[in-house]
């Protein structure tokens, strides 16, 4: 349980971001309102096999990368090579595209943090990230040369284990910097980028480490993809930069994103006392379950414990509430709704980053808590784009006799929702991410002032 | 009798092979022989090996039963052994 007098605080961030050559340029493109979603070339070699076309994907030249292809007509990369020279070959050998990401986004975590050899390698430093799906890309070519080619298993390579199974980022990143601590993974679907930073929040706050590398991944795997189109979730019928509609009446599915958002955790006196520059203080953690026996379906109840939950402490009143929002046709509304009948209809505002770059999945919970911390450095709230019109009706859910939340439409919200960046003082934000299964987060995070 | 050229030839293709292999440092493909061993010399690591086996399998357009590799030495003339008794085995089917 939480020991009296732990805090912790955020010191360093990293990863990859679509269109992005780094977080500083991520930065710049947030608060310039820019979309980074394109039309994705590889849904276009299948037009009749996909509905869906828009992305927020990254390509390997993108981040420097090159993958090795030993046999031409496969996509199946043998490994990767850095041309940056920034990961040994070695650590390569056993990372899939969202490992090399993760490690990447360590070691810019890492020098922002500036914690030394001896800190990072301690018994005290842990290690906890994950990605929501599993190691598609390299998995199919291991399946393809087994079952269809018929060929012997190791013609899947020596790596199909360490580049695909579960927790292969956090034990990527692990080898990589050489801590001693903890090395795990939490996996809970979209909600995976908060909840593994809310568990390294948790270990540093019990007393049980005193430093943390966390976040979410997921690496660009067109198989990912292919999952979501076939639910019909994804946005479809838009330009790129109009796909991602969180709010809009129009809206009709989210866009599939990936990447990677990594960050450093520390305790709050240690990094105090050697004068790290402490980017947010986390003040609160809390994630529970919608218990309703719905896979896909969001909970209002869920929704309305998770906040009492959040708040048990009495130290959340934030300034910018940064939803889910992912822009599917239910979940938005319902999410809109729970947060102005747990904190008021007014005093914050609502942002869903979401507009901007899509649903980065297992990321999305660590990329998007990245720009709350750019939100708190820069005091601007970033925009809700093409949240053009609101609905003026109720929605079904609304309509339904044993409703018993908010009965007013979305319209009556314009005032929370800006389509515009919003200057103003943020001292405290509240990060919101839910996954397939009920499964709810959130994290309140604050200045350090 | 063996032929000494059709061993260099194989050590030559197996250097290829080698220097395809991103976690071999490729200075230490200097001066390789088939007493070169691929665990202590070259610092292979061991999960690299059966990388290595199946990339020779596509080199040479061959196929190792598993109970080779299971016998298969660390010694590059150990692989040459077996490349050449692989190809005579197939040869004789």
């Amino acid at each position: 349980m939480i020991v009296a007098g732990r805090k912790v605080a955020v010191v360093g961030m990293g990863g990859a971001f679509p269109t992005c050559k780094d977080l500083d340029d991520f930065d710049k493109k947030l608060f310039a309102g820019e979309s980074m979603i394109r039309e994705w070339p590889k849904t276009l070699q299948y037009p009749k096999q996909i509905r869906s076309t828009v992305a927020g994907y990254i390509t390997e030249p993108e981040m420097n990368l090159e993958a090795i292809h030993p046999v031409p007509e496969t996509e199946w990369p043998e490994t990767y090579v850095d041309h940056l020279g920034r990961i040994p070959d070695m650590n390569l050998s056993t990372a899939d595209l969202g490992c090399v990401w993760a490690m990447l986004g360590a070691q810019e975590s890492i020098a922002m943090a500036g914690w030394t050899k001896e800190e990072t390698e301690s018994e005290q430093t842990g290690v906890v990230i994950a990605s929501g799906g599993g190691g598609n890309v390299v998995s199919r070519h291991a399946w393809h040369a087994f079952y269809e080619l018929g060929k012997k298993t190791r013609m899947a390579g020596s790596h199909t284990v360490d580049r695909a199974m579960s927790y292969r980022e956090a034990a990527n990143v692990s080898c990589l910097i050489k801590n001693k601590g903890v090395c795990e993974s939490i996996i809970s679907a979209c909600a995976t980028g908060l909840g593994n930073i809310g568990y390294a929040y948790r270990l540093i706050r019990f007393g049980l480490q005193d430093r943390a590398i966390c976040g979410g991944v997921e690496g660009t795997a067109l198989e990912t993809f292919i999952g979501f189109d076939a639910m019909q979730v994804l946005s479809k019928g838009f330009a790129p930069a109009e796909s991602s509609r969180p709010f809009d009446i129009n809206r009709n599915g989210f866009v599939c994103s990936f990447g990677a958002g990594i960050v450093a955790l520390e305790e709050y006196e240690m990094a105090k006392a050697r004068g790290a520059n402490i980017l947010a203080v986390i003040d609160e953690y809390f994630n529970n379950s919608d218990g309703d026996g719905n896979m896909f379906y969001p909970s209002y109840d869920g929704q309305r414990r998770l906040w009492k939950g959040l708040m048990a402490g009495g130290n959340v009143k934030p300034d910018v509430v940064k939803v889910h929002g992912t822009a599917t046709p239910v979940g938005d509304i319902l999410e809109l709704v729970s947060v102005a009948e747990s904190i008021g209809e007014s005093g914050y505002h609502i942002t869903a980053p979401k507009s901007q770059f899509g649903h980065m999945l297992g990321a999305a919970g660590s990329v998007e808590f990245i720009t709350a911390l750019l939100m708190l450095k820069n005091q601007k709230v970033l925009p809700n784009k093409n949240s053009d019109t609101l609905n003026t009706e109720l929605e079904n859910f609304q309509k339904k006799p044993d409703w018993n939340g908010p009965t007013k439409p979305a319209s009556e919200y314009r005032h929370l929702i800006s389509q515009d960046i919003v200057d103003k003082e943020i001292n405290q934000i509240v990060c919101l991410n839910y996954g397939f299964g009920g499964t709810n987060s959130a994290m309140a995070i604050s200045r350090d002032i | 009798m063996e032929n000494a050229n059709e061993r260099k030839e194989i050590l030559d293709g197996l250097i290829e092979v080698l220097r395809t292999v991103r976690t071999i440092d490729p200075a230490r493909l200097e001066g390789v022989t088939e007493e070169t061993d691929f665990l202590t010399d070259m610092n292979t690591p061991s999960t690299e090996l059966i990388n290595i086996a199946a990339k020779v399998e596509q080199k040479f357009d061959i196929e190792f039963e598993d109970e080779d590799i299971d016998r298969m030495g660390s010694k590059v003339k150990d692989v040459i052994d077996l490349i050449i008794m692989v190809k005579e085995r197939g040869a004789n089917n």
